[in-house]
């Protein structure tokens, strides 16, 4: 853990290099355009805010230097003085000063002298003229002269990723290494292998953590966002941004936006109310509204919370009977999660009017088919008349997911943990039958259970009729979790937990979109990815 | 109910000194805005209680931004952060409505003592 102390000087540091850069940057422009104004006033503040850190900092050298700096900088820019004559050379001298002063911090190293300089500054504020001291032989100063460079390098995401497919393809042939030297049995190729286990996991972990970025980089841009919305819909939004320091991988923040701007612009629009519908129902005038980010296990949560006028799960009862998306007898007896599912169904819009920047006919489940790309979940949670939470659930990384290994048929697949709910054994008993399917009491709750295999090879008719005499011992299920929906999948064997590195499925096998992709095992056999919310929407489709 | 500040300053270091500070002293810091234009935006869309304004800003001075945020929300206590030679700034600054200044560097008790008064205040006056 860093201390605060260290945290500083860092910073300092990162930041005094760069006013470094752009002093030495301005005062050479200045040079060429003694009337060029901005570049004044740049080096006017930069020597300000240089000047408040380093004493600050307690550097005080920097601050007295950096202070006569500003003041010089000052009387020109109000004309009291101009940038020309021996003025130059000093300021010039001046900047190279502060930059020998800011290595020196950075180093450790003492302080270079700054009492002719301070002189020569103090004649300058006073009016007199400085006394320049022609350095003997100008190849001393030459050879002293240091070009530094910043710490900190930009470098192009797409760089970054291909080094984690590179760190992917590793770790399979790392795994496949592992099992091969368990498999001989040789001791010495064992221990190679577990080193190689070692390194590779360290290299994962730091290619995913130069890819982090805070979360803030995102949720800062959207104080102008939330303003120019609420002014377009007349409304008044009071922004609270939470948890901006959380990191997450790069490309995940850069496939949410979308998904982020329309979940605000929605809360705006249709979430809070006008003013004086609020003072109505006893609100206060302005609505509020929160971005918030945490990290709960391995997944960062963001959060976009309203306390508007919140969801009527009647109302979206009603329209998704309307749209055809389920039955009313069946609809009837759905609970409240179920139904605020139906929000996520493609072309399924709650707004009673279209409004110009909630976007038309952009509904809800293209913010779902952001979220279900990375492997995330999207929630809703929402009170009448209180707010809603919209809740994206994504991984911090895109590289390796946490998956559960089964096997069907003699064949092994595997399904993202972010998918899963829970593993259970039953037994015949347990299982029912109700108009065809299969189900199960499961935590309290009424899951559809069906085999895999048959819904994998179903074809294109509906699923057949389950008979509950075709179950045969205990039965093995998985329970997974998509979009409030839970359903069992019959599996053959549960393998184990393992961490993946998903490939996309190539051509021509990308149309199947069962499969979210492929892994290959330690043992060199290919898995199959499950990808749950295709697999999900196959058995809505096809139940009996 | 904590108060909520937000923090203008063009410096990273002075910001995050800033806002560790009044974190730790308990108040909720709801945004940091690097120049004149962010600040604008960020007083309407958080509407802070309380805001610390540098007077040197790279887009517009601090009592151009001053005058700004007093447009967008008469109400909000400013406290403005100056260096020594800037007093003629700050007495402007303080006529145009900041509610009072600290001057830089400053220690962390200064600041909770400023931050907090500036804040009691309005609290009388609201009373």
């Amino acid at each position: 853990m860093k201390s605060r102390e260290q945290e500083y000087r860092e910073i300092f540091m990162s930041e005094a290099l760069e006013y470094y850069d752009a002093m030495s940057r301005h005062i050479s422009e200045l040079e060429k355009n003694p009337e060029d104004t901005a570049a004044l006033n740049e080096l006017f503040r930069l020597m300000h805010n240089l000047k408040s850190n380093a004493r600050a900092m307690g550097y005080n050298q920097i601050g007295e230097v950096s202070h006569e700096m500003e003041t010089i900088f000052g009387l020109i820019r109000d004309k009291e003085k101009s940038f020309a004559g021996t003025v130059v050379p000093v300021l010039f001298t001046g900047v190279d000063t502060l930059g020998a002063m800011i290595r020196a911090v950075g180093e450790d190293a003492e302080m270079p002298p700054t009492e002719d300089l301070l002189a020569n500054l103090d004649r300058l504020v006073q009016g007199e003229e400085p006394i320049l001291i022609i350095a003997e032989s100008d190849t001393d100063e030459e050879a002293g002269r240091k070009l530094e460079l910043s710490d900190l390098v930009y470098i192009q995401i797409k760089k970054l990723d291909h080094l984690l497919n590179l760190v992917g393809e590793l770790i399979i042939d790392r795994d496949r290494i592992m099992t091969l030297g368990r498999e001989i049995g040789h001791p010495a190729l064992q221990a190679a292998a577990s080193h190689l286990f070692r390194i590779t996991d360290e290299l994962q972990y730091s290619v995913m953590d130069a890819r982090l970025v805070n979360v803030g980089s995102l949720f800062n841009k959207f104080p102008r966002v939330v303003r120019d919305v609420a002014a377009s819909e007349q409304k008044e939004v009071t922004l609270r941004l939470e948890g901006q320091d959380i990191q997450i991988d790069r490309n995940i923040l850069q496939i949410i936006t979308d998904a982020l701007l329309h979940l605000v612009r929605n809360a705006i629009a249709h979430g809070i109310e006008t003013p004086q519908e609020r003072q109505k129902a006893n609100k206060s005038p302005a609505g509020r509204l929160t971005l918030s980010a945490q990290t709960e296990r391995d997944d960062v949560l963001i959060r976009v919370a309203d306390d508007g006028r919140g969801i009527d799960v009647e109302s979206v009862r009603r329209k998704a009977i309307e749209r055809g998306l389920v039955r009313a007898e069946v609809a009837a007896n759905l609970d409240a999660n179920a139904v605020r599912a139906f929000l996520f169904e493609p072309g399924f819009s709650m707004a009673k009017e279209v409004t110009e920047i909630s976007g038309r006919g952009v509904g809800l489940d293209v913010v779902k088919l952001a979220i279900d790309s990375l492997g995330g979940q999207l929630r809703v949670e929402s009170e009448l008349g209180q707010g809603t939470i919209f809740t994206l659930v994504l991984p911090t990384s895109i590289a390796v997911k946490g998956a559960l290994l089964f096997e069907l048929e003699e064949r092994s697949y595997a399904i993202p943990l972010m998918h899963t709910d829970s593993v259970v054994a039953l037994e015949p008993e347990e299982l029912h039958v109700v108009g065809g399917t299969l189900m199960a009491r499961i935590q309290e709750e009424n899951v559809p259970i069906v085999n895999l295999k048959t819904l994998l090879h179903s074809g294109d008719g509906p699923l057949p009729a389950a008979i509950h005499e075709d179950l045969v011992g205990r039965q093995r299920i998985i329970i997974v979790d998509y979009n409030n929906r839970k359903l069992g999948l019959i599996v053959d064997r549960f393998l184990r937990q393992q961490d993946i590195v998903i490939k996309p499925v190539s051509k021509p096998l990308d149309t199947i979109d069962l499969f979210g992709g492929v892994t290959l095992l330690g043992s060199g056999h290919v898995c199959l990815v499950l990808d749950v919310p295709a697999l999900t929407r196959l058995f809505l489709a096809k139940r009996p | 109910m904590k108060n909520r500040i937000l923090i203008v300053d063009d410096s990273f270091y002075m910001r995050t000194m800033l806002k560790n500070m009044l974190t730790d002293a308990g108040y909720e810091v709801v945004g940091e805005a690097a120049n004149g234009q962010q600040a604008l935006e960020m007083t309407s869309a958080t509407n802070p209680d309380l805001i610390t304004l540098d007077v040197i800003l790279p887009d517009n001075t601090g009592l151009d931004v001053l005058k700004g945020i007093r447009q967008v929300n008469p109400t909000v206590k400013v406290v403005m952060c100056s260096a020594v030679g800037q007093e003629i700034i700050v007495n402007e600054a303080l006529e145009s409505g900041a509610s009072a200044y600290i001057v830089k560097p400053f220690s962390e008790e200064k600041v909770l003592e400023i931050v907090g008064s500036a804040l009691q205040n309005s609290e009388e006056n609201d009373a």
